[in-house]
């Protein structure tokens, strides 16, 4: 007999986890009803859309650059709004700064409420109330990213106040001043760097978020889709891509030179 | 002399159920320069934030200037506490400012919301904040930012933004226990000198006994939350010391032995 070398809880642990799996995976396929002909009549369409998509025409191009500024300005607007609502509540909600304790954990409550909902579900019910357009997609993407910033401050004032809240309020000053006088200075260059971040997110967000109706580039490559215009979708898809990883790479850049400067 | 402070039965117990201070009573006059010493864990810090209630006391009260800073409003703690300049052991500067904004920051108590936001001091406080720097030595310092600043500096900057604030009373919390010994002494030294020369009575926690003899014109001891000496520094005999710090002698030899090696 071989001498078993497992440890024994985990080992079963594990067989039980691919076990259920194995048993899962067939009714899921049963419930969804895949079919093997429609994958084979897709996959045999596949060069053809290649072949479609190769074709690039740039005759598009001025409208989809229109378009991915109305999604850039989207996400900038939508970001310096943001930003001055979630200043204030990220000190109302940061343990270190709040003036009243039951408050901020409402606004915690409220906050992880809006959280749980989907961004797509917010600019879906914009969209719904505003009608189409870069306004629904600004509304709209106002909740996530608020409720992202207040989070994100409010931890790094949490760990970075401590002593400078009570440099402020030892020699007498009010909220205000404990806010834009000792954390605001401390944490601008941080906050900076957050903010950044966040913008580089919310225009990949935008793009997609034009798809549901928010206006902006993504409302153009559904229209695309829906009409099978492949050569200008690659066009778009390019676009899209180019502008991304521009974005990335300035916003690294920010932040890396806000790092150094911080130390 | 009159009594600026008087502190009477004074209790701290936190959340978890530990009692920091037991029942403290103190008064303190007019331009004293009192110590309080005591091993850590004592209450000497809890102490202090009590007196201008960054910690909020359990029990008991504590008269500044006729008024109960226990029972005060928001706008009366503000004007208490504008009263009271606090020195930090790890000077609690604002590190990305200046020094000379942050020994302005001294100035905050005295002024609206507004006007701290939007920087608005005035320009006798501007001199006034510059001349306590060249009083310290950092007249060269003036524009740097604070993280630029050595240790020993940054405490002085700490000192200057007490004083600004021409307080009453000052509370240092362990000063020097961040130090160098030659920094404690240029930081000690400003301490004192600044605060005989206004007249501003000071509490400082300090674990050095003889730094405490040395400046203090009396010394108050505190273990386990308890008031256990009183009295000038020529009556803190040696037997008393070793009782202070019973079980916890090697605090007590900490900064001598440095001082040797110094």
């Amino acid at each position: 007999m071989k001498i078993p070398i497992a440890h024994k809880s985990t080992q079963r642990q594990q067989r039980f986890f691919f076990l259920s799996m194995i048993v899962l995976f067939i009714p899921c396929m049963l419930y969804l009803d895949l079919n093997y002909m429609q994958f084979k009549d897709g996959l045999s369409r596949i060069p053809d859309i290649v072949y479609k998509m190769l074709q690039i025409s740039f005759d598009e191009l001025p409208e989809l650059l229109a378009e991915l500024l109305t999604s850039v300005i989207v996400a900038f607007l939508c970001i310096v709004i943001s930003v001055l609502f979630s200043f204030i509540l990220a000190f109302l909600v940061a343990e270190k700064t709040t003036p009243n304790r039951v408050l901020s954990n409402v606004l915690r409550v409220i906050i992880v409420i809006i959280r749980t909902i989907p961004t797509t579900i917010w600019v879906l019910l914009a969209v719904a109330s505003m009608g189409f357009g870069p306004m629904a997609g600004v509304l709209g993407l106002l909740f996530p990213t608020v409720s992202f910033l207040v989070r994100v401050f409010a931890a790094q004032i949490d760990e970075a106040g401590k002593d400078t809240v009570e440099a402020i309020k030892a020699v007498g000053g009010t909220w205000w001043h404990v806010v834009f006088n000792g954390v605001l200075p401390s944490l601008s260059t941080t906050f900076l760097a957050m903010i950044a971040f966040k913008f580089e997110i919310t225009v990949a967000e935008t793009v997609i978020l034009g798809m549901v109706g928010a206006g902006g580039i993504g409302m153009l490559l559904q229209d695309y889709i829906s009409f099978y215009e492949f050569a200008p979708l690659m066009l778009g898809v390019l676009t899209v891509f180019t502008t991304l990883f521009l974005m990335e790479l300035i916003t690294n850049q920010i932040r890396l030179r806000i790092g150094r400067r911080a130390r | 002399m009159t009594t600026i402070l008087s502190i009477q039965q004074l209790k701290k117990r936190y959340e978890g159920g530990s009692t920091a201070l037991d029942g403290i009573d103190l008064q303190v006059k007019e331009k004293e320069f009192i110590a309080i010493i005591g091993p850590s864990g004592a209450g000497k810090s809890t102490l202090l934030r009590c007196i201008n209630r960054l910690i909020d006391p359990t029990d008991g009260s504590i008269t500044f200037l006729g008024q109960r800073v226990d029972q005060a409003s928001k706008k009366q703690l503000r004007q208490i506490r504008s009263q009271t300049g606090m020195i930090f052991q790890h000077y609690n500067l604002i590190d990305r400012l200046s020094v000379l904004e942050n020994v302005l920051h001294g100035r905050l108590g005295y002024m609206s919301s507004l006007a701290g936001i939007f920087n608005r001091y005035s320009e006798a406080d501007k001199k006034e904040a510059i001349e306590l720097l060249r009083k310290v030595g950092l007249e060269n310092e003036v524009y740097k930012r604070a993280d630029e600043l050595s240790g020993g500096q940054k405490q002085r900057v700490g000192v200057c933004r007490a004083l600004a604030q021409q307080p009453k009373l000052i509370l240092a919390d362990e000063p020097i226990a961040s130090l160098d010994p030659k920094s404690s002494t240029t930081v000690m030294d400003a301490i004192h000198r600044n605060c005989t020369e206004q007249g501003i009575a000071c509490l400082v926690n300090l674990h050095q006994v003889e730094v405490a003899k040395q400046y203090a014109s009396r010394i108050i001891a505190i273990k386990g939350g308890k008031v256990v000496f009183d009295g000038p520094p020529t009556q803190l005999t040696e037997q008393h010391t070793y009782f202070i710090y019973e079980g916890k002698e090697h605090e007590m030899f900490h900064q001598t032995k440095e001082e040797v090696y110094a």
